[in-house]
């Protein structure tokens, strides 16, 4: 084989230069975390599909360039971001290569809006240490996953945002994340602390300015009190040359509901692993996903709905509309712990393969481990319906006009349920795009 | 065949008299020499001596499979013993002496009578002579011109058949236990359907096996020619008690142009006590090749029985507009875990496939359904439907469901669906007001629940099989 056959350690390594440079933080425990998440990085190997998890997902691209971490200081100016900007979206936190871009951003005014906390991670890092100590890094674990170590190993700033009790956020909360450099590795990091009673709706978006071979690694981590409901709206739609790699870890607690729509247009190879873990009874869980893609695009989606409690209910539908020689890959995988009695768990997987070279890869799974419990799936993969294509010519459409509006109305299931009206539109504007290319 | 081998191996004991043991059983462990004294115990001829040495040295470099999600402790092979000639059972002279157990099985299955003592190994050449039975099938069979006869005679036979089809399906380095058989399998069955006969009768090895021993390490295979059709039954519903712990069988269906083959499995092997100690381990591979246009290959099967069961009747659908079916029932008690499913390769054009799954897990046992349904390229106008449901009685047990799915062509339509579900209370409730007790409603319920895999049996094994589900879950619910 070729340079491609960079031992996992050597690679490993070189990614995690420039680690040791990082300041040390004020705060002793996070220089634990970080020493703890180095020594994990240097445990564990790049995964390969060897792996089960890592089955469909070759991920040795990655391996043949060198990323390294950016921490020159960006000169972004608002005029170079603002067509990414959410008009509903009143507070917005920008992270220009992983690097926190005061300048850009809008901190929200305290007064107005009830408390609601949203900052860049180190600024906040003291005042609201005991608020953040319990949960940075405690929900997204790091033992097994090489990618969430080598982000904790890189953990200095990030989004921070705190629901205070009973705060009810009228306006999203809009987290961008803009690359705009070849061969950059940044890690972006947000952490969302919503307390009992709360509620919020964020917005976590990855672009970039241009066509660029990079790689984004992100963690994120939501925290659930009693009787939260955060809305969590996740936009990937980083370059087509890109490597995007994220894990999400949710922690929801009693009644609580955790609502989630990620949509994945960017990347050359993407991979996001979504666990929610129903840690408390009567907790519900509603997790929706899209992902399009075309040309040798690779999206893969991870989640895992654990239901460790009594009386949980999830939702979850993922769909995927493959184009050119694109692959995606789906594995959602539904636990059901013992005396986790009366849970309603359901999952679809819909798959629309619009091309001859299209595949997609699909793995339902449900692990249940007590009886009485109502569990589904069903997972479907196919092309257009014939006989819906010949209604809509019968009404005097065009061969392409009814395959694309067929194809629209596919993806538009899942981005109707994104509350934010412009970014709604935004992407349904990408998405007839996409399938009118063709 | 070495000369000197065959030699040694006859040679009389030296010292005056002859041990029979010696010379029936091979001393324990695995090893070439004793895939060689095998093959020349059985006289086999050259080509399928080297087929097992390729297979051995293939096993040699694979590992132990350990994706399944079952636990046992680690075999160890070099403790088996590989070879033991057939011998006669070892008769009961009367029906009292028969393990009161197995007679309160036979009772609840509703057994008939002479067929109770056949299966108990009692002597019973005066009520039901089995021997003549299956000489008669055998003629009938032959005058339609089909072979129905063990593996080792069809080694002897037809050979060229053998040789022309054994290992096209399952190679010899396939997975570990597929390998360990192909080296090490001592019997089996041998079926060849000739172009365009339609197989009279039902085959079972039922007949077969009253008059031999069938081995551990069984091994099958069925070829069907253009426009032959056969019905295939294997195993049976009493329960089946045997001292070998590992099973691992193989099973090549091969089906040409416009050929039906259907096989249909009940297995109730013992599955060890209620706390789990002891019960066969059934590892087993089988798979059909659907080679020809418009084959039809189909799968059934009732797993009520081992401690362990790992098997995935697979289909190849090679030939264009070929069909793939499999219906499966699972029901795993006490501390039983089955790791089950199947897989559909569909190459051809127009393939269809269809799965319809149903696990029932009680007591702490483990039922997983594991399949994969892989569309190749080349497969355009591939269809498939799966269906996978699980019964879960008792909050001790677990049920799993990995279904892969790989879609490699736009034009295929793939369907996939699971549910999970237990037996209400209220549906309990419904049965009652009816006069009809929990036992009987239960009995009842998850007879409903299988349904579409038992109208897949012939008549009366369905019949039998739903009595056997009742008996197996008996006293797991309320």
């Amino acid at each position: 084989m070729s340079v491609s056959m960079v031992t996992g350690g050597s690679y490993l390594e070189s990614l995690l230069q420039g680690q040791p440079q990082l300041p040390s933080s004020p705060s002793a425990w996070l220089n634990q975390l970080r020493a703890d998440a180095v020594d994990r990085v240097g445990a564990l190997k790049v995964p390969t599909t060897r792996d089960e998890e890592w089955r469909f997902t070759d991920i040795s691209p990655l391996a043949k360039l060198s990323f390294q971490p950016v921490r020159a200081v960006s000169s972004l100016q608002t005029a170079d971001v603002e067509r990414f900007y959410l008009e509903e979206a009143a507070t917005r936190l920008v992270f220009v290569d992983g690097a926190y871009a005061p300048q850009l951003s809008t901190q929200p005014d305290e007064a107005t809006d009830s408390g609601l906390i949203v900052s860049n991670l180190s600024t906040a890092l003291s005042a609201h240490a005991t608020a953040i100590e319990p949960h940075l890094g405690r929900h997204a674990g790091f033992r097994d996953n090489v990618f969430a170590a080598l982000n904790t190993a890189f953990l200095q700033d990030g989004a921070l945002i705190i629901a205070p009790r009973n705060a009810v956020a009228e306006k999203p909360v809009h987290l961008l994340f803009v690359a705009t450099q070849r061969e950059a590795a940044s890690h972006p990091r947000c952490l969302l602390i919503a307390e009992s009673g709360s509620a919020i709706t964020v917005v976590e978006d990855y672009v970039a300015l241009q066509e660029d071979a990079y790689v984004t690694n992100a963690v994120t981590e939501i925290a659930l009190a009693d009787n939260a409901q955060v809305n969590h709206i996740r936009v990937q739609r980083d370059s087509t040359e890109a490597f995007h790699i994220a894990n999400c870890a949710v922690s929801t607690g009693r009644a609580s509901r955790y609502r989630s729509v990620s949509v994945a247009l960017g990347a050359r190879i993407s991979r996001y692993n979504l666990n929610t873990l129903l840690a408390a009874e009567e907790a519900e869980c509603a997790i929706d996903g899209l992902a399009l893609i075309t040309g040798r695009q690779l999206a893969d989606t991870h989640t895992c709905i654990d239901h460790a409690k009594p009386h949980g209910i999830s939702r979850q539908s993922h769909k995927c509309i493959v184009d050119g020689a694109a692959h995606a890959v789906f594995n959602g995988k539904i636990l059901v712990r013992p005396n986790a009695q009366r849970t309603d768990s359901s999952q679809s997987s819909r798959n629309l393969l619009l091309n001859a070279k299209a595949r997609v890869d699909t793995k339902p799974q449900l692990e249940i481990f007590a009886d009485d419990v109502k569990c589904a799936h069903g997972a479907t993969v196919g092309q257009l319906d014939n006989d819906e294509v010949f209604y809509l010519k019968s009404r005097g459409l065009s061969e392409i006009t009814a395959r694309n509006l067929l194809t629209y109305a596919f993806g538009a299931e899942i981005i109707d349920r994104i509350s934010v009206a412009s970014l709604k539109h935004r992407l349904e504007q990408a998405v007839l795009e996409q399938t009118q290319r063709n | 065949m070495s000369a000197v081998l065959q030699n040694l191996v006859n040679q009389p004991y030296k010292h005056g008299f002859v041990t029979e043991i010696e010379s029936d059983v091979a001393p324990r462990g695995l090893s070439e020499d004793t895939i060689r004294l095998i093959s020349a115990k059985k006289n086999e001829p050259g080509w399928l001596l080297e087929f097992r040495l390729k297979a051995y040295q293939q096993w040699l470099k694979m590992e132990e499979p350990k994706w399944p999600n079952v636990k046992y402790p680690k075999i160890d092979f070099q403790a088996i013993s590989y070879y033991s000639a057939p011998k006669p059972k070892q008769k009961l002279s009367s029906m009292d002496e028969v393990d009161p157990e197995l007679l309160r099985t036979f009772e609840k299955l509703g057994v008939p009578m002479h067929e109770r003592a056949a299966l108990a190994g009692v002597a019973v050449d005066v009520i039901f002579d089995s021997v003549s039975v299956a000489t008669t099938y055998k003629q009938k069979l032959a005058e339609v011109g089909i072979t129905f006869c063990s593996i080792s005679e069809a080694v002897q036979m037809h050979p060229d058949l053998v040789r022309q089809y054994l290992g096209t399906v399952v190679p010899v380095g396939d997975n570990y236990y597929a390998a360990l058989n192909s080296a090490v399998f001592t019997d089996g069955t041998f079926c060849f359907i000739p172009k365009g006969v339609k197989c009279p009768m039902d085959l079972s090895t039922y007949f077969r096996i009253n008059t031999e021993e069938s081995g551990q390490f069984e091994r099958t295979l069925i070829i069907a020619e253009d426009g032959a059709s056969v019905s295939y039954l294997e195993g049976c519903t009493a329960p089946k008690f045997d001292t070998n712990q590992l099973h691992a069988a193989v099973v090549e269906l091969i089906a040409l142009d416009n050929a039906d083959i259907k096989y249909s499995t009940v297995q109730n092997w013992y599955a060890g006590d209620e706390n789990g100690l002891g019960g066969i381990y059934n590892f087993v591979t089988k798979r059909g090749l659907a080679k020809g246009i418009n084959s039809r290959i189909s799968w059934t099967q009732v797993e009520t029985g081992s401690a362990i069961t790992w098997k995935y009747p697979s289909c190849v659908l090679q030939g264009e507009n070929s069909v793939g079916e499999f219906y499966s029932v699972a029901v795993t008690n006490n501390y039983q875990q089955a790791d089950t499913g199947t897989k559909m390769i569909h190459i051809g054009k127009n393939t269809r496939s269809t799965i319809v799954s149903k696990g029932i897990s009680a007591g702490h046992s483990n039922n997983s359904y594991r399949g994969l349904v892989r569309i190749a390229p080349t497969a355009t106008g591939a269809r498939n439907y799966s269906q996978c449901d699980s019964m879960l009685i008792g909050d001790k047990c677990s049920a799993s469901t990995f279904p892969y799915i790989q879609v490699r062509n736009q034009g295929a339509k793939v369907e996939h669906e699971a549910s999970t579900s237990k037996i209400g209370e209220d549906q309990l409730f419904y049965f009652a007001q009816r006069g009809i007790d929990s036992e009987e409603a239960v009995s009842m319920i998850i007879n409903g629940f299988c349904k579409d895999v038992f109208q897949q049996l012939p008549m009366e094994f369905a019949v039998e099989a739903t009595k056997l589900l009742g008996f197996k879950l008996e006293g797991s619910v309320g």
